[in-house]
């Protein structure tokens, strides 16, 4: 059988992670790798919950080394945790901190409990082995599993940094603004660097000023994964970040004005990279040379009566886009946007018709929708629910919901009506729910 | 709400202006939780707000900083923190 290593070159003494100024070598990795694959219990699948980037992915390669599959659950809600627990009954649970899911048996991730030997062998992993399950929401049921193989995330970091022009030997370290639990996290700011000889820090930096302090407190030369969100805060706060050698963006289209802006006051290139959970990252773009997208070595695209497909040696089958594309050449395409049930707030991806249904089993609510409104540019735009629940506060739905959905489509307001817009033949169109916000804020305005 | 300070009334503002929340200003308690439970705020607005407060306050949030882990935890720690940092 095929395999492929763990990582890209080996060099026992270069650094892999950063944890308050501190490097953590590829050799200490790999003897944390080992020990911990030692303790791991004899189970399929795992859900790793680690916060700290360096030890999730000592949970991941541990969980590589002995067979087994890594979970990465659509959201860190508790009910969101346990319906994958439910699904994935025969789990275990890696953790770093506090959190954990009250069904499954939880393992902490050690860290330095052998010292690191030379002589260490880098585990080759066979390439059709199933390194992880990522979710997406469908419009009706469960998340919707999609099992990612370990030969695809390693054929997506290597052709991904192949696109970026980065070497083993420019020893570069990322810092990440992003979950390593997201299929974006995990590709850039875990597969890349370690696909790489690359470092990456450990943390999770929120605010413009932990983002500089993170980047400050690594070597050059860096690299920042991260979102529009993040890079819009970063620019409006002016930070003075240190010499920065390029930005990746995803999770939501970046503007050519706002990669203009962070190009300018930052002195680095702003590339983008677009992708989805069922595909895996396989294109990009330099923002600022325009809106096409150039897809990553070994990717094809073809056009199809239903719309067009991802094709690559590492996916099973053509894969459908989920936004509407045109092609321009072969390698080359634009987006135009999203399939009317999707939406994606702050970087997260939910279906509207999901995140409805979820409102409707909520005890006490006789009709409900979600709702997105026109998009103001100013900041993040919000959902709206509109819920019929006679009796029933908003507290009591909105708590009820805090526990089924991730907490950026909680609904911003959430409006208690009389009865919901809908048509003669049960539907709720996007016209009529606009009329019904409307009114509402015209009310609202009159003091009514 | 007499034990609300002027600067937690115009905080408290800034706050529903900025993640335009639907409850009025005098219905934040200064010690209920922002996120969470409270207003149920997340790290998107946590962003949002760190960048309004750097506007109005010249106050750079930082998520590490030891004096200010619980900056967000509900209004009145965040305009303790606000008050110590504030240039503007």
């Amino acid at each position: 059988m095929n395999s492929a290593a763990l990582l890209g070159p080996y060099h026992a003494d270069r650094v892999l992670a950063w944890e308050n100024g501190q490097p953590m070598t590829y050799g200490r990795f790999l003897s944390d790798v080992g020990a911990l694959a030692d303790l791991l219990p004899e189970k399929p699948t795992v859900i790793n919950l680690a916060d700290d980037r360096y030890r999730f992915l000592v949970g991941f390669a541990a969980a590589l080394v002995r067979g087994q599959t890594t979970l990465l659950p659509p959201s860190r809600a508790p009910g969101a945790l346990a319906q994958i627990a439910r699904e994935y009954s025969n789990s275990y649970c890696l953790v770093d901190g506090t959190q954990h899911i009250e069904s499954l048996p939880s393992y902490q991730i050690p860290k330095g409990t052998r010292s690191p030997t030379d002589s260490a062998k880098v585990p080759q992993i066979p390439v059709d082995h199933p390194a992880v399950v990522a979710f997406t929401s469908g419009s009706t049921g469960p998340p919707h599993p999609h099992s990612k193989t370990w030969g695809s995330l390693v054929a997506i970091a290597r052709s991904t940094g192949a696109r970026l022009g980065l070497k083993t030997s420019d020893q570069m370290t990322v810092v990440a603004t992003v979950p390593h639990q997201h299929m974006y996290g995990l590709e850039a700011s875990i597969m890349l660097p370690l696909q790489h000889g690359m470092a990456f820090h450990v943390g999770r930096p929120l605010f413009p000023e932990d983002v500089r302090l993170a980047l400050q407190n690594v070597p050059s030369s860096r690299m920042l994964v991260t979102t529009p969100l993040h890079i819009r805060a970063c620019v409006t706060a002016r930070s003075p970040l240190p010499p920065l050698e390029c930005m990746l963006s995803a999770t939501a289209p970046l503007t050519r004005s706002l990669a203009k802006q962070a190009e300018t006051l930052f002195h680095t290139t702003v590339y983008e990279v677009y992708g989805f959970t069922e595909a895996g990252s396989l294109a990009t773009r330099r923002t600022i040379d325009g809106n096409s997208w150039h897809v990553l070595d070994g990717i094809t695209l073809h056009r199809e009566a239903a719309g067009c497909s991802v094709h690559a040696p590492y996916l099973r089958g053509p894969i459908p886009f989920p936004d509407l594309v045109s092609l321009q050449e072969p390698y080359r395409f634009v987006l135009h946007g999203r399939g009317e049930d999707l939406v994606n707030i702050g970087g997260h991806r939910g279906s509207l018709s999901d995140l409805s249904q979820k409102l409707n089993e909520i005890e006490g609510v006789q009709d409900g929708v979600f709702f997105l409104p026109d998009d103001t540019g100013t900041s993040v735009t919000r959902l709206i629910a509109f819920v019929v629940a006679p009796g029933k506060g908003a507290e009591h739905i909105l708590s009820a919901l805090r526990t089924v959905i991730d907490p950026v489509f909680l609904p911003r307001p959430l409006h208690l009506v009389p009865c919901l817009p809908r048509n003669e033949t049960g539907k709720l169109t996007r016209d009529a729910l606009l009329g019904l916000m409307q009114d509402l804020q015209k009310k609202e305005r009159h003091g009514i | 709400m007499s034990d609300v300070s002027p600067l937690e009334m115009e905080v408290a503002k800034l706050i529903i202006r900025t993640l335009t929340l639907k409850v009025d200003p005098a219905q934040i308690h200064p010690e209920a939780p922002l996120f969470g439970d409270g207003l149920g705020l997340d790290s998107i607005d946590a962003l949002e707000l760190s960048l309004a407060i750097s506007q109005s306050y010249g106050h750079q949030i930082r998520s590490d900083d030891p004096d200010t882990v619980a900056t967000f935890a509900s209004l009145r720690s965040l305009c303790q923190s606000i008050e110590k940092h504030r240039t503007k």
